[in-house]
C-alpha cells in the first residue's frame, strides 16, 4: 500500500514551491466507491488527498486539458508547473505526450505511485449495489481487497474486482517521476489480455456481429476521447466539418467509423490505462481494439509506447525492414 | 380513475397483445445496462435495471432526426419527410423519465411547434412502472415527486410481488386499457394498501436530497462564484451528462449528402462542447470549461424555472452515475444553497 501520509507530505512540499501552480491528486468522492480528482493550490488543500485501489482515473489528462485563454491586456502567462499523482500507466501517458512534444517535461512535477492494479468501479458497484456511504478500500499482502462498509468488513480476492487491463499490465512502475512513493513493485508474469481472443480467434461474421451490437449503442458523447490523455488534437477529426470525415448522424455506420478511427489514431500511442473503456456509458469494450493494435504494433515494429521520453514516436520513424504486407 | 390488477404471469401475454397493434419501446438488456428499444416480444424486455442508460426522451425527441430530404445541385429539389402516424407505447417508463415530457413540452410545443415531437407525443401511451428499489443517486423526491408517482403517465404499474397494480391515470390510458380488459381484475383495498407500503419503502430508499429552496434566485447572484471554477477544473469536457440527461434538449442541424441525395438532419448537441457556441466569426461566448459547466447548472436551475416555471431536472441521477470525475449535481446545488454571498 502507498503510504498516504508520505503522499500528503510530498504533495504539500511540492505545492508550497513557488514554481508550482497546483497539484492534481485524488480525493474521496461524494458517494459509495467513487473517487474524485482533487486540485490542491495550497498545503491545506492537500489534506484531502487519498490514495487507494479505487483511484483509477488517469490524471495525466489534466495538463492536456489546461486551458490557455487569451490574456487580458497587461496580464502575463502563468508559467508555473503542474504537479501530478501518477500510476505506471498514467506516467507512460506523460512520457508518450512528451515524446510527441505535447507537453514539456520541465512543466511537470510528478509523484509516481508503484501500482498494484486498480479496482474496476463497474465491477465493485455490481458487487455492492446502491452504496451511498463513502467506503474505505485497502489491499492486503494476500492479494485481497479489504472493504469496510459500515460495521461489516468484506475480504474479496483481488482478481474479482481488479480492472481487466491491470491483469495484463507490464509496467506497474512509473517510468517517469520526480518522487516515488515507496518501493517499486515486482512485475509478475502477466496473463494475455482477456479481450484479445475475440479479435484474434472468432470467425469474422461473429466478430462483426459483436462489434455491431456494441457500436449501435454508442451515443457519441466522446467521453472516450475526452478521458484519454493521448487524445489531445487541437481539432479532432470527428469535429471537422470541411472535410467532414465523420457525419454527425448517430447510427451504426457513423458510430463504427468513429470508434475505429479513434482506435487507429491511438495505434503505437495507447498506454493501456483503460480510461476510455471505463468512462464509456455504453460499456463498449474499447480496450479490445486498443490491445489488438498494441499487439500488432509490438509484433510488427517491436515498439512499445510511452517508455522513454527520448525515443522517437512510432509514426515519426521508419525502417527499411518494416513489414509491408498490409499495404496493397 | 380505475384501479386494476394483473397477475405477473399474465403480464407477458398482455404486453404481447399490445405489441400486435403498437410500436412498443421497452428496456432491453445490453452489456450490464439496459436501453429503450423496439420490442417484438415480451421476452426481449429486461426490467432488472432501474433506469435505461439513455432516457426515454430519445423516443419522442430522437438523437438523429431527418427533417427533410433533398437532391443536391442547381436542379435539386426538396422533399418533405413524412411523419409516421404509428401508435407508440413506452412500457416500463419510470416517473423521472415520464416527467421529462412535461419539461420538454414548452420547448417543442411552445412558440414553435415541432411536428415530429408533437405527433409522437400525441400518439404515445406512457405505461409507467413504480420504482421499488431506487438507485443510489435517485432524488426525484427532492422535487416533490415520488418513485411511484402517477403524475406523468397514462397508466402506472406497481410490482406487488405476484401481481401488478394497474392504476389508470388519464382518459387516454382508460381508452387504451379498454381493449385489454380480459387481462385485468379490479384492485382491492388491500392492493392499494400494498402499493402505499411499496411506495413508502421506495421513498425511504432514496437517501440523497437536493435542497432547492431559494436556489433559483441565489444563482442569479452567483455567476462568478468559485464553485464553477472548481468544478470546471475536473470536468474533462465530454458530453455524457447531457446525453444521458432526460431533460437536456439542445440540438444541432446539419446537411448530410452524397452526390445524388441529401438530408437535413437534427442531432443532439451538448453545451459541454466548445463547438456548441462557436460563432462563424471565430468568437466563442463560452470560451472556457467554466462557462460551460456553469451553463448546464444555470439552464436547469435558473433559466428554466424563470422562463417555464419548472425546474429542468427530474432527479434521475444519471449525470452523477455516469460522470467519470464525480461532478455531482446534488452537491453543487446544495453548495449553492449554503454559499454565503
Amino acid at each position: 500500500m502507498v503510504d498516504q501520509k508520505q503522499l500528503i507530505k510530498t504533495a504539500k512540499e511540492i505545492v508550497s514551491r513557488e514554481d508550482v501552480k497546483y497539484i492534481v491528486g485524488y480525493k474521496q468522492g461524494t458517494y459509495g466507491f467513487v473517487t474524485s480528482p482533487a486540485f490542491a493550490y495550497t498545503p491545506e488543500d492537500v489534506e484531502s488527498f487519498i490514495y487507494n485501489p479505487l483511484c483509477k482515473k488517469n490524471l495525466a489528462v489534466y495538463p492536456i486539458l489546461e486551458e490557455k485563454l487569451p490574456l487580458k491586456r497587461g496580464e502575463e502567462e502563468d508559467k508555473r508547473k503542474i504537479g501530478l499523482v501518477v500510476k505506471g500507466c498514467d506516467s507512460r501517458a506523460l512520457v508518450q505526450i512528451i515524446q510527441e512534444k505535447g507537453l514539456v517535461r520541465e512543466d511537470l512535477v510528478i509523484i509516481g505511485i508503484p501500482c498494484k492494479g486498480v479496482i474496476d468501479l463497474k465491477k465493485i458497484e455490481k458487487r455492492f449495489p446502491n452504496q451511498t456511504e463513502v467506503v474505505d478500500v485497502e489491499e492486503n499482502d494476500n492479494s485481497e481487497y479489504i472493504i469496510k462498509i459500515g460495521d461489516t468488513v468484506h475480504t474479496i480476492p483481488k482478481e474479482e474486482l481488479l480492472s481487466e487491463v491491470c491483469k495484463s499490465c507490464e509496467f506497474p512502475n512509473p517510468p517517469l517521476y520526480d518522487f516515488l512513493m515507496g518501493e517499486e513493485v515486482e512485475v509478475r508474469e502477466k496473463e494475455v489480455y482477456s479481450g484479445l481472443r475475440g479479435l484474434d480467434e472468432t470467425p469474422i461474421e461473429e466478430r462483426w456481429a459483436y462489434w455491431e451490437k456494441h457500436f449501435q449503442n454508442c451515443i457519441r458523447c466522446y467521453a472516450c476521447r475526452e478521458a484519454c490523455p493521448l487524445c489531445y488534437c487541437k481539432t479532432c477529426m470527428a469535429d471537422m466539418l470541411d472535410p467532414q470525415w465523420i457525419r454527425r448522424s448517430v447510427n451504426l455506420s457513423e458510430n463504427t467509423a468513429w470508434n475505429i478511427m479513434r482506435a487507429f489514431h491511438l495505434a503505437g500511442r495507447c498506454i493501456s490505462c483503460g480510461e476510455c473503456e471505463s468512462v464509456c456509458p455504453a460499456n463498449i469494450p474499447l480496450m479490445e481494439l486498443n490491445k489488438k493494435l498494441e499487439k500488432d504494433v509490438k509484433e510488427m515494429f517491436k515498439y512499445t509506447a510511452g517508455l522513454d521520453t527520448e525515443e522517437k514516436t512510432l509514426f515519426g520513424t521508419f525502417n527499411p525492414d518494416d513489414p509491408n504486407e498490409f499495404i496493397m | 380513475m380505475e384501479n386494476l390488477v394483473i397477475q405477473t404471469e399474465k403480464l407477458s401475454e398482455w404486453v404481447n397483445e399490445i405489441i400486435k397493434k403498437n410500436k412498443v419501446f421497452a428496456p432491453v438488456k445490453e452489456t450490464d445496462f439496459s436501453n429503450f428499444k423496439i420490442v417484438n416480444d415480451y421476452s426481449e424486455i429486461d426490467l432488472s435495471f432501474l433506469l435505461p442508460m439513455v432516457p426515454a426522451k430519445k423516443i419522442l425527441f430522437k438523437q438523429t432526426e431527418t427533417l427533410f430530404l433533398f437532391t443536391p445541385g442547381s436542379k435539386g429539389e426538396v422533399k418533405s419527410k413524412e411523419i409516421s402516424d404509428e401508435k407508440l407505447v413506452i412500457f416500463s417508463i419510470r416517473s423521472c423519465d415520464a416527467k421529462t415530457f412535461s419539461i420538454l413540452d414548452p420547448v417543442f410545443l411552445g412558440d414553435y411547434v415541432d411536428p415530429f415531437y408533437k405527433k409522437r407525443r400525441e400518439n404515445s401511451i406512457l405505461i409507467g412502472l413504480s420504482c421499488n428499489k431506487p438507485n443510489v443517486n435517485c432524488f426525484c423526491t427532492s422535487f416533490g415527486d415520488s418513485p411511484a408517482s402517477r403524475d406523468y403517465v397514462d397508466i402506472l404499474l406497481t410490482d406487488l410481488d405476484g401481481k401488478y397494480l394497474v392504476e389508470i391515470v388519464t382518459e387516454r390510458g382508460k381508452k387504451f386499457i379498454d381493449d385489454y380488459k380480459k387481462f385485468f381484475a379490479s384492485a382491492s383495498k388491500e392492493d392499494l394498501e400494498s402499493k402505499e407500503k411499496v411506495e413508502k419503502l421506495a421513498i425511504e430508499g432514496i437517501t440523497r436530497k437536493m435542497k432547492l429552496e431559494g436556489v433559483s434566485e441565489k444563482l442569479g447572484k452567483m455567476f462568478e462564484h468559485p464553485i464553477w471554477y472548481e468544478n470546471a477544473m475536473k470536468c474533462i469536457g465530454c458530453g455524457t451528462c447531457t446525453f444521458v440527461c432526460p431533460t437536456c434538449h439542445c440540438f444541432d442541424m446539419q446537411d448530410e449528402s452524397t452526390l445524388r441525395e441529401g438530408a437535413r438532419i437534427r442531432v443532439w448537441d451538448s453545451c459541454m462542447y466548445p463547438e456548441y457556441t462557436h460563432h462563424a466569426s471565430g468568437h466563442n461566448p463560452r470560451p472556457a470549461r467554466m462557462n460551460r459547466v456553469r451553463n448546464r447548472i444555470y439552464h436547469k436551475f435558473s433559466y428554466y424555472p424563470t422562463n417555464e416555471n419548472i425546474v429542468g431536472c427530474t432527479g434521475c441521477g444519471r449525470c452523477i452515475d455516469y460522470c467519470s470525475v464525480n461532478i455531482d449535481i446534488i452537491d453543487i446545488i446544495n453548495e449553492v444553497g449554503e454559499a454565503k454571498l
